[in-house]
């Protein structure tokens, strides 16, 4: 079980220092100022954005106002992914504060999900969740679980109570000692290089032969691409909450501790920096 | 696992037969691959009429809806001659509509199951909000839907295409085919799961699965 309790801490309160600019195409009365503010890594864009809403629409006219939606350096930022996965995964290796650009028209039908309400970020939420049960427990502890407890999950990543969250939390990490880890580890790759947004398959935390598997285990049966051969130079870095975990660290581990609150292992392939 | 859970392996199967028939009966489906990787997906486009969409409700049956969901100061109101001629002029209006609906259906991993995801157009390519889709859905279909917890078509990122789509959850799909597949197996009778199932999720959004699949060809 989650002993660690320092890395728990660490990884819900990661924060990225942001500065918020409108964009140029949006008409405003006056002009409108940056606007900082330090976003959680676990949480969701527009669950963390309503002072960014705040800020900017004091300079427009109600009238020239649609959904808002975000945007770094021309990509749409994908709010149903943890703000923490759109920062390794589109900004790792630039400076900070991250340079993300408002807009309130426009919106990309094509590449980005409706954000009407919290309740949509909470049913996104949830339904992650859900699919992490499904994959390490057959979906056992979440059907068990009552709808205050699932209320529970969500209030504590909305209101940002880490003690609230993984009081209930930790009844998803559990698994029978004698199996060494859960059925499947709920995990995704995502990488840049291809319209496909991430790589999701079985894979169990131990081998058939009783072997852990490892961070390079699994990216060798995946992606194995991302590994560096040796004598080879590092092309891809392989990223978690903003770090390069060692490829000899354990999958079951590494599920149970750097997992987002959705209880995915959200992993980022991205280009090693070429210095 | 039990057995009436699907494999992706017994996915592949049940979606080749489904395309051989397919192929026969000219219905329309293909199978897709994303570029790069072995994954893909049964894909169909249909063009459904408005008139069809809102026609299945007769004008009684909205009635009775709308009078159910008023409260209860205002029921009276809407057995207005008015209110009939309104219903009329709706249906009208909506008739010179078509939409494109594309139809996808892919497996899960998580669940073991298959699962329909779906967008729709108008022929000027304006995309349908989730309310538009809502009210696609027949009342019947909709209220039970709307009961489960978990809303139960929303819009998902399409998790090979990347794009948004509408998607119908998974979570309750192994429950709903268990008695089917067991009835076949009780029979002693061969059961394609997808086709099956599609039978019993399509007509919800609108994707109607022919009877003559089921006639051996």
């Amino acid at each position: 079980m989650a002993d660690d309790k320092d890395v728990l801490r660490d990884v819900w309160f990661g924060r990225i220092p942001t500065c918020f600019t409108l964009s140029q195409d949006e008409a405003t009365e006056r002009e409108a100022e940056p606007y900082y503010l330090l976003l959680p890594r676990v949480s969701y864009l527009t669950l963390v954005t309503d002072k960014v809403k705040k800020h900017f629409l004091k300079a427009m006219r109600t009238e020239d106002v649609e959904e808002m939606w975000f945007e770094y350096e021309g990509t749409p930022l994908k709010w149903h992914n943890p703000i923490g996965v759109l920062f390794d995964l589109h900004a790792s290796n630039t400076v900070l504060p991250w340079s993300i650009t408002v807009h309130f028209k426009n919106f990309p039908d094509s590449d980005l999900l409706h954000c009407p309400s919290n309740s949509v970020i909470e049913a996104h939420f949830m339904s992650s969740i859900k699919e992490a049960d499904a994959l390490k427990h057959k979906g056992q502890v979440v059907n068990d679980m009552q709808k205050k407890d699932h209320k529970q999950l969500w209030m504590g990543l909305q209101n940002d109570k880490f003690d609230q969250f993984w009081a209930m939390n930790r009844k998803l990490m559990e698994y029978p000692t004698e199996e060494g880890g859960f059925r499947y580890i709920p995990f995704r790759i995502y990488q840049t290089t291809s319209d496909r947004p991430f790589i999701q398959k079985l894979f169990r935390p131990v081998s058939p032969e009783g072997n852990t598997h490892t961070l390079g285990d699994l990216l060798k049966a995946m992606y194995p691409d991302a590994l560096t051969n040796d004598g080879e130079q590092k092309r891809y870095q392989v990223v978690i909450h903003g770090i390069e975990p060692l490829l000899e660290t354990p999958l079951q581990w590494l599920s149970e501790h750097l997992s987002h609150p959705d209880n995915f292992l959200h992993i980022c392939v991205i280009p090693a920096p070429s210095d | 696992m039990s057995c009436f859970a699907l494999d992706e392996e017994r996915f592949r199967l049940c979606c080749r037969l489904l395309l051989q028939r397919s192929d026969q009966l000219r219905d329309g489906w293909s199978w897709n691959v994303v570029q790069g990787s072995e994954e893909g997906y049964l894909k169909k486009t249909v063009l459904r009429s408005d008139s069809e969409l809102h026609a299945t409700p007769t004008a009684e049956e909205q009635q009775r809806e709308q009078s159910a969901a008023a409260p209860e100061g205002i029921r009276g109101h809407s057995e207005d001659d008015d209110d009939e001629d309104d219903g009329a002029c709706t249906v009208l209006e909506s008739s010179r509509q078509a939409l494109q609906y594309e139809y996808h259906v892919l497996y899960s991993c998580s669940y073991n199951t298959p699962v329909l995801y779906f967008r729709a157009f108008t022929l000027e390519g304006r995309s349908l909000s989730l309310e538009e889709v809502w009210s696609s859905v027949h009342p019947n279909f909709r209220l039970r839907l709307q009961e489960s917890p978990l809303d139960t078509i929303t819009q998902q990122e399409h998790p090979l295409l990347g794009q948004p789509f509408f998607m119908l959850h998974p979570c309750k799909t192994e429950e709903f085919m268990k008695p089917l597949l067991q009835a076949a197996v009780d029979q002693n009778r061969p059961v394609n799961y997808v086709l099956s199932w599609l039978s019993v999720v399509g007509p919800v959004v609108g994707l109607h699965v022919p009877l003559q699949y089921c006639e051996t060809g």
